[in-house]
């Protein structure tokens, strides 16, 4: 079945089986093996993508049901120039990160969160990440590198605001 | 193995008749049955985009709940009543709740789906739409053992009617799970009642994973008719409750533990209702 969606803001058509896991096909035949797969099972979220906009699992996701959305990686929260998102910065400042496996889909739900809701307060960041497990036990910086990176984009689209 | 995505409902279940196929929504339940094998489809039918099973409207005296309405979209509706908007909040994680349905939460029909005590409490009913027609069977009648309900294999879920004045009703939904979080119920309880000079009347009670199915509780109902709220104590709501649920030990809990857990969380979820009418606490639709 030929499978027409947007995949981080390109057009993509592509041959594939409606039944193959979104996450296969991301990672097999698009090349984007920044979506990590952990349990396969929705448990864990390590393989968080955006769909229209919502975090969802992509092990739970049917090629078959993308046809004629939007999906957003990892890959695709950078700039045009490749520099990092500001969520991406703020979890390397603050150290956010141990293994680094969970932290893509981390990063996935942190953006859910905040293009939906740009100051959350620290529950609401928690209830957002509530879907992502970190094995290294790692929560307190996740939550607080969430934090700060709501700070930046608020304080750079407060400044964007100033000077246009 | 064949992908079917039909345009309506019409067309869903024209196709549920000819091909036999199984029926994918949110697929939260489902795609963790095919990747552990325990189910290989030959045929799916993806009901996720049919446009006229989304939604939730108001229909006279009845909400009507498209039954592909995203659990997180249930969870977040000003126009359903607490109980239920509790329920859906409970299950699972937020990729969980974008991509699973109520329909399918329904359908699945396991003892401990959150939105199964508050749909029994607030006298839902089912719309089921065959080839042949449609038929609407209500909730109390409608789930028969562990994943088991009285849908035919040629019906497909189509919406839920929930009557519009249960929003004029105290609710409230209490769980216990093991972590916030992905948690599955140990125990659910799901309370609406309405309350008229101060005393309790239409009480429903109704829990979930005590039981082959979630049940209401209807000798406990009886007792607490007539009653007010601040008079009901823990020990007289526990007979009642204890003599209505059957809980086994399994993987996730006691049956002693469960006995223990569902008298307090009813009797939490009653305080609940109570703050609610008298304006505190956590809100009517």
């Amino acid at each position: 079945m030929l499978i027409r969606f947007t995949c981080n803001g390109r057009p993509v058509q592509i041959e594939a089986d409606p039944q193959t896991r979104v996450l296969d096909l991301l990672r097999d035949e698009l090349g984007l093996t920044g979506t990590k797969e952990g349990c396969g099972r929705g448990e864990c979220g390590a393989c968080t993508i955006l769909l229209d906009g919502v975090a969802v699992n992509s092990c739970l996701l049917l090629a078959g049901k993308i046809e004629g959305r939007e999906i957003v990686t990892i890959e695709g929260i950078a700039g045009e120039d490749g520099a990092l998102h500001p969520i991406q910065e703020a979890f390397l400042d603050v150290g956010a990160v141990q293994c680094g496996f969970c932290t893509p889909g981390m990063i996935m739900s942190t953006k859910a969160l905040l293009d939906e809701k740009p100051a959350p307060e620290v529950e609401e960041v928690e209830e957002a990440l509530s879907g992502n497990l970190c094995r290294c036990t790692g929560y307190g910086k996740i939550v607080e590198a969430a934090l700060e990176a709501s700070r930046r984009l608020v304080q750079e689209s407060d400044q964007g605001g100033e000077s246009g | 193995m064949s992908y079917l995505k039909p345009n309506s409902v019409a067309e869903a279940a024209e196709l549920l008749e000819s091909t036999g196929g199984t029926i994918l929504a949110g697929g939260t339940d489902l795609c963790v049955y095919m990747a552990e094998g325990l189910c290989d489809p030959e045929t799916l039918i993806d009901i996720s985009g049919i446009e006229s099973m989304r939604g939730i409207r108001l229909e006279g005296d009845l909400i009507r709940i498209g039954a592909c309405t995203a659990i997180a979209e249930i969870a977040s509706s000003e126009a359903l009543p607490t109980c239920l908007r509790r329920g859906a909040r409970s299950i699972g994680s937020p990729q969980i709740r974008n991509l699973g349905t109520i329909g399918g939460n329904v359908c699945n029909a396991s003892p401990c789906g959150d939105t199964l005590a508050p749909l029994l409490t607030l006298d839902a009913r089912f719309v089921l739409r065959s080839a042949g027609g449609t038929r609407t069977v209500e909730c109390f009648d409608f789930f028969t053992g562990p994943k088991q309900t009285v849908r035919e294999p040629g019906e497909i879920l189509e919406s839920i009617e929930v009557p519009a004045a249960t929003c004029k009703k105290a609710s409230a939904f209490r769980m216990i799970g093991n972590r916030k979080g992905q948690a599955i119920s140990q125990v659910n309880a799901s309370v609406c009642v309405a309350i008229a000079e101060g005393r309790m009347t239409d009480v429903r009670v109704a829990v979930g994973s005590v039981a082959p199915i979630p049940l209401r509780l209807e000798a406990l109902e009886g007792v607490l008719t007539g009653k007010a709220i601040g008079d009901v104590g823990l020990a007289e709501i526990r007979e009642p409750v204890l003599e209505g649920i059957r809980p086994i030990d399994d993987v996730r809990s006691t049956a002693s533990y469960r006995q223990e857990v569902t008298v307090a969380l009813i009797f939490d979820a009653l305080t609940a209702c109570g703050d609610q009418a008298s304006g505190e606490g956590d809100g009517a639709c």
